[in-house]
């Protein structure tokens, strides 16, 4: 598939726990197509977290290979431009208001210029929170700390966005509207996605509804 | 400007707080011990400068001294203007001598000088006070300020001197008579000692009140500005002939012990204070790193948005190295500021504690002298920048060994 923006094959993870390993992953395939949202359920403690972070790079699998838009490099500096976030937590950094939030991600990349002040504040319009640009994190409420954290991992127009269960410090009208604001910005920008949850209904709005159990995929 | 500079920026001075209280706590700490450091050492050093310029203003920058008298003094100064670097010299004779003023007694030191020639050696005139070195004759005498107030003499007042030589002349049954001098003049020069002990009459006198005859006890020399006084020292010990018997030491050597210890107690004093801000540099390590243990997710936040570990290294560095820069500027301020209004302090604290008269006695000053030297303050702010950036290597440290994965895993 030449529009492959995740493939991941035999993806297996093991922990350490006390004298015996536990295996969490047992060989997991995945395929995302761009733009496609793909979502992931599953009991808590099966795994889905740890797969996420295979899938964003940010740990090594113990066995299987992973690429990003076919290319195998999935290193600090490509995830940056390539990926997006979104996190149970919305880890914001407290001493930044919601627009300087937004524009970190572009920082780290080295190339805060007007365009990107222009693209932060087109984010938050989109999220809605233009009147909160200037709020401190410690000023938001959880439902808008989440909307900066979805407009922060946008920000570099990635072509995949990872999200765990980013609904889950929310109510429920809440996180339905966070979830119908991440769904449709994914649509709008193509980007892929990839949305771990436990609820039903947020998963039934994506394109592809995928369980975990027992350490891979058991489709329906 | 880089991502970690500016967070750097932002943890100091968060956007929209008026007051960042953990910085201003850690910044303080920094500049007292700085500003400690720049007024103790001032003050130190100008102890030292002033020690320094009396006694080469007392002095002249060598003294050439015979080991007994020396007989020839026209001779010697003749052989030392031939010295390359000598400019002017001076003969003197010195002793002890009873003084009396209305049967108040003082034991001055009295120094016997040549007053054709002694200003172009030392400044002289500057230290007088009252009257004039020009009137010095040999039935007068110059008197130094505490002395004149002590013996309650004042100019035009008459003084008696009697010199030991009175012993001698009681041994062969002779009758001796107390010279009486006019007080032509009052010095002071702003050192204790110097100003309560002694005396200055002309060369003449000194040799006649001692039994000297045309001998003298030594000849001070002033050499180009800028000559080293010990090398000038060692240039003139070359030129003169063994069988002369004298030598000639730098005010440097004739008063090392004494400068020595000054110099040993700056140094003393610097390494003591400089612990002030070893500590201060603890406390902002403690706090930078309550800060990365508080920070772990958002650190972890930052590797995932693609922030490399040794940016988030140069992240926390970077705040140590702010924290110790404004603390070392806000201190040298301060520091240099309290110098400013140092007399104005010493005052009221001496007013509140009624102890002038210990301080002028114990510290031989009545201003607090203080003498900044540009290498003092760059060891000074090298110390605090080094120790403060220091301080920041060990947070930073833990923050970039955070893994993304388990920094974010931490709940
Ligand atoms: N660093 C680790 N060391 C040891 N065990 C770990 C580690 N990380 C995860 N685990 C274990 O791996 C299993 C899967 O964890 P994971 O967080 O991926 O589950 P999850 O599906 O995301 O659960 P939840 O829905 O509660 O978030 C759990 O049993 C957990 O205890
Ligand atoms: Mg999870």
């Amino acid at each position: 598939m030449s529009d492959a923006i995740l493939t991941a094959r035999g993806l297996r993870k093991s922990y350490a726990s006390g004298d015996r390993r536990l295996d969490v992953l047992n060989g997991v395939d995945l395929d995302v197509a761009k733009g496609e949202s793909v979502s992931i359920r599953g009991e808590s403690g099966s795994g889905k977290s740890t797969l996420l972070q295979l899938l964003a790079g940010l740990d090594a699998p113990d066995a299987g290979t992973l690429a990003w838009a076919g290319s195998a490099d999935t290193g600090t500096k490509r995830r940056a431009t390539f990926l997006g976030i979104v996190f149970q937590s919305f880890y914001l950094i407290p001493e930044l208001n919601a627009r300087e939030n937004v524009l970190m991600a572009r920082r780290i990349l080295g190339r805060l210029d007007a365009a990107a002040r222009a693209r932060a504040d087109e984010l938050l319009a989109k999220v809605g929170l233009t009147e909160r640009a200037t709020h401190l994190s410690s000023q938001l409420s959880g439902g808008e700390r989440q909307r900066v954290a979805v407009a922060r991992a946008l920000m570099n127009s990635p072509q995949l966005l990872l999200a765990d269960e980013p609904t889950g410090n929310l109510d429920e009208t809440t996180g339905d509207a966070v979830i119908e604001l991440l769904l449709g910005l994914c649509a709008e920008s193509q980007t892929a996605l990839v949305l771990v949850t436990h609820n039903a209904a947020h998963a039934r709005k994506t394109h592809r509804q995928l369980f975990l159990r027992g350490g891979s995929f058991a489709h329906g | 400007m880089p991502w970690y500079l500016y967070l750097a920026l932002k943890q100091l001075f968060p956007t929209g707080r008026k007051f960042p209280f953990f910085t201003a706590i850690s910044v303080l700490g920094v500049s007292l011990g700085v500003a400690l450091l720049v007024i103790s050492t001032s003050v130190m050093g100008g102890f030292g400068y002033e020690i320094r310029r009396m006694i080469v203003d007392t002095q002249g920058d060598v003294q050439v001294r015979g080991q007994g008298l020396v007989e020839d003094g026209a001779g010697l100064q003749a052989r030392l203007a031939t010295v390359p670097g000598v400019v002017a010299t001076t003969p003197f004779a010195e002793g002890v001598v009873m003084l009396q003023h209305e049967r108040k007694p003082a034991f001055p030191a009295m120094q016997g000088i040549d007053v054709n020639r002694v200003s172009k050696v030392v400044p002289l005139e500057r230290f007088i006070r009252a009257g004039s070195l020009d009137e010095l004759d040999d039935d007068s005498i110059i008197l130094s300020s505490k002395l004149a107030l002590s013996i309650g003499a004042r100019l035009g007042s008459k003084v008696e001197v009697t010199s030991p030589l009175v012993v001698e002349k009681i041994k062969s049954e002779e009758i001796y008579l107390p010279r009486e001098l006019r007080v032509v003049g009052i010095f002071e020069v702003g050192h204790q000692q110097l100003d309560s002990s002694v005396v200055l009459v002309t060369l003449r006198l000194m040799q006649e009140l001692y039994g000297l005859g045309t001998a003298i006890h030594g000849v001070n020399v002033k050499i180009v500005p800028g000559l080293d006084a010990d090398v000038a020292a060692a240039r003139i010990n070359a030129a003169l002939p063994p069988a002369a018997r004298v030598t000639a030491r730098s005010w440097m050597e004739a008063n090392q012990d004494f400068l020595f210890i000054l110099q040993l107690e700056k140094n003393m004093i610097f390494f003591l204070l400089l612990f002030i801000i070893i500590v201060a540099a603890f406390s902002v390590t403690s706090s930078l790193l309550i800060s990365v243990v508080r920070k772990t997710r958002e650190i972890g936040l930052l590797g995932a948005l693609g922030g490399q570990p040794r940016q988030v290294a140069a992240c926390f560095c970077f705040q140590g190295l702010l924290i110790g820069t404004t603390g070392t500027v806000a201190g040298l301020v301060l520091g240099f500021t309290t110098l400013y209004f140092r007399n104005a302090l010493v005052e009221g604290f001496t007013r509140l504690t009624a102890s002038e008269e210990v301080l002028t006695r114990f510290y031989q000053f009545s201003q607090l002298p203080a003498h900044t030297s540009k290498g003092d303050v760059v060891l000074i702010v090298v110390c605090s920048v080094v120790i403060s950036t220091l301080a920041g290597l060990l947070p930073a440290w833990r923050a970039a060994r955070l893994k993304p994965v388990e920094a974010l895993r931490n709940e």
